[in-house]
């Protein structure tokens, strides 16, 4: 391609190509943090509603410090799969935002579970909801909306039942919210 | 009678209409992802850059990825409008 002039009709050709490119290279949207915060937060309930179920231990949430490590290995696979990206979207900017935005909404939540009292568990699976919905309406991939589905049942549920009862209602949402629709937009990225 | 508004001459050129017609769709983009859209050569797409970027279409920074340079180009609002404006001139004449 050279600077040479154009006629108007070459000029159009020219933009709707063009912008055909940039559509296509669109990236994808990172099954990598719903597998990995699939099973750590699966493994946090399921952990959690054990410890406490059959009195194992005193401080049964002391499981969710493994979310710690998670934040850590995410935050660098982000930063590492932001060098390599050639190009970025509108799209893939607003992603990683409503991503944020939400992790800011549980941490707020988190440091405030005294007010929350016996519900927290049932309001972040509301937030982990509202991300995975909107996911996969951002990248009209069908498991994730019903993920996000899913996952506004689970709250539902949770919000009806005791606090023990919760992470397990809790486990069961994130592994058909997380884990099923991130193994399925695994093989749609790898396709 | 069409009112035929005049072709901005900045976008009006293959090379710079190209550049503008990708980043209008992205939020950001390497050069070497514009480079091998566009099928130009290193030292012409530089020259172009540098003709947008200094009319205020586009913004470029440049950084480092390891110890290779990297630059990096966004559409700017004026250059958003210049590039409606363009479409807008180019209906004019084709209707």
């Amino acid at each position: 391609m050279s600077d040479k002039e154009l006629t108007k009709e070459e000029s159009l050709d020219l933009i709707t190509n063009m912008i055909g490119q940039a559509k296509r290279n669109i990236a994808k949207g990172g099954s990598f943090y719903f597998l990995l915060w699939g099973w750590v937060v699966m493994f946090a309930n399921l952990g959690h509603y054990i410890l406490d179920k059959y009195d194992l231990h005193d401080q049964p949430y002391i499981v969710w410090l493994i979310t710690f490590p998670a934040g850590i290995v995410s935050a660098i696979y982000g930063a590492r799969q932001g060098k390599n990206t050639v190009v970025r979207s509108h799209l893939d900017r607003l992603y990683g935002l409503m991503w944020i935005a939400i992790a800011v909404a549980v941490m707020t939540l988190i440091f405030f579970t005294g007010n929350v009292e016996t519900n927290l568990n049932a309001i972040i699976l509301l937030f982990a909801g509202l991300g995975t919905l909107n996911s996969g309406l951002m990248l009209r991939f069908k498991p994730l909306i019903l993920g996000g589905l899913a996952l506004w049942v689970s709250s539902i549920l949770a919000f009806s039942l005791p606090v023990t009862e919760q992470y397990l209602v809790g486990a069961i949402g994130i592994f058909a919210g997380y884990l099923i629709p991130g193994f399925l937009l695994k093989k749609v990225e790898n396709a | 009678m069409p009112n035929f508004q005049q072709l901005d001459p900045l976008l009006h050129s293959q090379l710079r209409l190209a550049v503008m017609s990708l980043l209008i769709g992205v939020d950001s983009a390497e050069f070497v992802f514009i480079r091998e859209k566009t099928k130009s050569t290193a030292g012409n797409l530089s020259v172009q850059l540098d003709k947008l970027s200094t009319a205020g279409y586009i913004s470029v920074s440049k950084s480092f990825k390891g110890k290779r340079p990297l630059t990096t180009c966004s559409i700017t609002k004026l250059g958003i409008k210049a590039f409606e404006d363009y479409v807008n001139a180019l209906k004019g004449y084709i209707e």
